[in-house]
């Protein structure tokens, strides 16, 4: 815990510089499919992908400057939820617009490409696991999703939404 | 446990790892322009056709494992995979940013449907009432709670190790789910979510709710597969998504605590003396478990 807490204390420029960095390439290769496999103009695409940017940095630095413990991404889901409510007008209008012309799926390739590699470390661990865990861990997946989806099916339905 | 596991990527400078950054777009583009979606089709006189569709995601996420696991490919190795995680973390960011402009900007939408918003959080009982049954049949004793009280990902765990200590039976269940979880996860919630959409009569955004399931990478994967499904609802359900994703960031350790595991113990102690003592490893066990048990009573 003591530890925690004195390094949100010294925000290294380094990391902050990494952040960055690391975001740039990130946005770079996320245009690229963005623009070849879900066909959207490229430069139309280019705020979305900043703002988009813009956010994740904003609420790692936050995560890192104020002493709670709260992680980054709840952060970056407020930024990005706060600044796109209807009340901001036309700032919302063009936070919804210009994010819009990201596509998610393109999204999801990058960030899945990363872990793909990421998981390579988890595999000899992986195999070691044995079929019974494999099993009951699908079980619990789809437990998870199926439960949840039932319940939100049933309370829809039952105020007439769907 | 997590904390350690991610510490020494943090402090790596992961921008410089070009043979990574180079390997995935290589990854991206193949996946994306080369192999593209691909659907299964399995049709059946009796029951009619059941399609199933691979995006491309999927196959980035597998060529990423097979470019570190393939042994003639020197590029991608331990470094480039402890750099590849470290990333994560960041690379998350974008993704949920753009599903949180959908749900802020379609806020009065999430408003009305707010009750069925808060309660599918409890929906994640259901990963107890289908998966706690199979374990036992499987044999397995109390690992079983720690499996099947809650997904089972790193709130879960810590949760687990502080109550039951590092090298109890639970802990050894929750690390087994948090591990095998991160392996196949992703792969396997996109097509199952494509099945169950194919198979059920629930709406899709039923479905784009459940997608909070407390692992990002899950959340992305199951919600795309619902975004090439029903292009027309993407604006309502990256909303519904992101806003059950967030939720259950925010209660997900504590319907953990109050309701998950409570009531996976209480589950467990009604069930495991039937369902586990049908097959034979779940009787084998149970007097393994027993004789452990007077062992410990003994050396008392």
């Amino acid at each position: 815990m003591a530890k925690l807490a004195v390094k949100k204390e010294h925000l290294k420029m380094s990391s902050v510089l990494d952040w960055l960095l690391m975001l740039l390439i990130f946005g770079v290769l996320t245009l690229i499919i963005n623009t070849f496999s879900y066909k959207n103009s490229i430069v139309e695409s280019i705020p979305g992908m900043l703002i988009l940017i813009g956010i994740t940095f904003v609420g790692l630095l936050l995560a890192k400057l104020i002493p709670l413990k709260i992680p980054a991404i709840i952060y970056i889901s407020v930024i990005a939820l706060v600044i796109s409510l209807p009340v901001f007008g036309p700032v919302s209008e063009f936070v919804y617009t210009s994010t819009n012309k990201i596509s998610t799926l393109g999204l999801c390739t990058v960030i899945l490409a990363y872990s793909g590699v990421a998981i390579g470390k988890s595999w000899a661990e992986f195999k070691k696991m044995g079929w019974r865990g494999i099993v009951v861990t699908l079980c619990v997946i789809l437990g998870t999703f199926l439960g949840s989806a039932l319940v939100a099916q049933l309370v829809l339905k039952m105020q007439g939404i769907i | 446990m997590s904390t350690q596991a991610t510490a020494p990527a943090k402090d790596k400078v992961c921008w410089k790892e070009y043979k990574l950054h180079i390997a995935v777009l290589v990854i991206i583009l193949l996946a994306e322009l080369v192999i593209r979606k691909q659907t299964l089709t399995f049709s059946n006189d009796l029951y009619g056709s059941l399609s199933i569709g691979f995006q491309p995601f999927v196959f980035a996420m597998l060529l990423g494992l097979i470019a570190y696991l393939a042994k003639p490919i020197k590029w991608v190795k331990e470094e480039e995979s402890e750099a590849a995680s470290g990333t994560m973390l960041i690379f998350i960011g974008p993704l949920l940013a753009k599903l949180a402009v959908a749900s802020g900007y379609s806020i009065n939408e999430i408003l009305a449907v707010g009750p069925a918003m808060l309660l599918q959080e409890f929906g994640n009982i259901g990963t107890m009432i289908i998966a706690l049954p199979v374990a036992l049949l499987l044999g397995f004793k109390r690992e079983a709670v720690g499996m099947t009280h809650s997904i089972g990902r790193e709130q879960n765990m810590g949760l687990i190790i502080d109550r039951y200590g590092f090298d109890s039976n639970e802990t050894r269940g929750v690390l087994m789910i948090y591990i095998i979880g991160t392996v196949i996860g992703s792969v396997v919630i996109g097509p199952l979510t494509g099945i169950l959409a194919n198979v059920l009569p629930i709406s899709p955004l039923a479905y784009a709710m459940a997608t909070g399931v407390g692992s990002a990478g899950m959340t992305a994967a199951s919600l795309s597969t619902l975004i090439d499904m029903f292009p027309q609802f993407e604006t309502q359900m990256s909303a519904y998504s992101s806003m059950s994703n967030l939720l259950t960031q925010v209660d997900g350790i504590y319907m953990s605590i109050l309701i998950g595991l409570p009531l996976c113990n209480l589950l467990y102690k009604v069930l495991e003396p039937t369902l586990g003592r049908i097959t034979k490893t779940g009787r084998r066990n149970a007097e393994l478990a027993k004789a452990e048990a007077e062992k410990a009573k003994e050396a008392e």
